[in-house]
This record gives C-alpha cells, structure tokens and sequence, in this order.
C-alpha cells in the first residue's frame, strides 16, 4: 500500500459513482487531525445498486480481485451489515459499513464533500465524527472524540 | 511539539497529531507511508463478515494481539524456506 493507492481507490469511487461516506482517522485526516491507520472506513448506502458500484470501484482499484464478488448485497443488507475487504496488497483494508447498531447509516451520519488532487470525497463532518466516535468502547474512539471535541470546540 | 516519544509502535500508532486546523489529507497521506514503513503489516487477503461493528473490532484485536508475539515483523523459523534459500 502506498499513499496513491488510496488516492486510486477514492478515484475509483467517484467514477463509479458510489454513494458513500468516510467515517474513521481518513475523514479525520481530512479534517486535520493525522494519526496513523491499516483501515479505510466507510458507510455506504444500503441498495443492492450501490453495493455493485462498490465492487466496480474495488474491481477496477484492484485488478479484478476475485474475492471482491464475495462482497455480496444479501450479506450487507442481511445479517452481516459490516464486511471488511482486505486487497491483495494487504496492508490496508476496508470496513465496508451499511448501519451501525440502530442508529447510525449512511442515510444519519452528515457528510461534506471534500477534495484529494482533483478527486471528490465524501467525508463525515467534525460533529458526525465526534457523534460517531464518543460512546463508543474502543479506547481509540475516545482519544479520536476527545481530540475532535478539543479541535472543534465541541 | 516537536518531538514525541514512545514506548511501543501501539503507542505510537494511537497517538494524536493535530497538525494544524487546515485540511490536510497530504498530511495524513504521509503520516500513514511512514508508520507503514515503520511497522509493515500484512493481513490476511480476502473478505470477512461481521453482525456488528464489535465483532469486528475483536477480530482486528486478536489479529494484532497475534503480531505482537513477534513485534509485529514477519519471523522466518527456518531462513531456508524464506527468500534467501537460493543464494
């Protein structure tokens, strides 16, 4: 993994023109807060189409992988609405979400478009982020909202 | 803060570096090249499925509790079977 290909894989959503929102240290990068991660958060809206732009963009980010079929729209839309897909260079993967308990979706979480060498982003908003992130159990979470709350006054 | 010193890789990684209020994805872009440069990482290839988001936070817990038995770097046990077995 390297910093393009994360660039390529945002591309890619674009073209394909995946409704999608980052959540996660990438939307938090966007916003000016850095730390590192292996993991690309994302909600996406919860319809069979979108899922299959989803694998449109992963296919042409990662040379048609075949496990990207085993991303399925019964499995997101069913029993299993996270599914992490880890690409054949294996050092980053994607947590590919469609809710988030009862509460959070694509649909709640607000979102801004932001911009990467041309290419536009879905990214939460501070607030969303910070909503997403204070109470939650992961330890990581907390240090993220706390950072959040100091940054943007919260 | 110029300098920012820790114990671990775990420790570094989690740590906060609230750059400036400026958007800066480069930033982040680059932040993230040189802790994998750091400490490389390979998972497992594929795609896994989870009921909920905790289900999934512990299988990335117990994948990383798993690369810290070795500091995180790839041990071969036996160098013949790793890359230099046909010098």
């Amino acid at each position: 993994m390297d910093r393009d290909e994360i660039i390529r894989v945002l591309r890619a959503f674009e073209e394909a023109g995946l409704e999608y929102v980052l959540i996660g240290a990438t939307a938090m990068g966007f916003h000016g807060l850095v730390r590192a991660t292996q993991d690309l958060d994302l909600f996406i809206r919860a319809t069979p189409e979108n899922i299959e732009r989803l694998r449109v963009a992963l296919r042409k980010t990662y040379d048609s992988d075949p496990h990207i079929d085993e991303i399925s729209s019964a499995d997101l839309l069913g029993d299993y609405p996270a599914v992490r897909y880890v690409p054949p260079t294996g050092d980053l993967y994607f947590d590919v979400l469609t809710r988030l308990g009862e509460s959070a979706s694509f649909e709640t979480v607000e979102s801004e478009i932001k911009e990467i060498q041309g290419t536009k982003v879905s990214v939460a908003t501070p607030l969303a982020l910070y909503r997403l992130k204070k109470n939650t159990v992961r330890e990581q979470d907390h240090a993220d909202a706390a950072a959040l709350r100091k940054l943007f006054n919260f | 803060m110029p300098v920012q010193k820790f114990r671990s890789i775990e420790e570094m990684n989690n740590a906060q570096l609230p750059e400036s209020r400026k958007p800066d994805f480069e930033a982040f872009l680059r932040h993230c090249a040189r802790y994998w440069a750091i400490a490389p990482k390979k998972y497992p290839r594929g795609v896994f499925k989870f009921r909920n988001i905790e289900e999934a936070q512990k299988a990335r817990e117990k994948y990383n509790k798993s690369r810290e038995c070795d500091g995180g770097i790839k041990v071969l046990k036996n160098p013949i079977d790793g890359p230099y077995s046909q010098l």
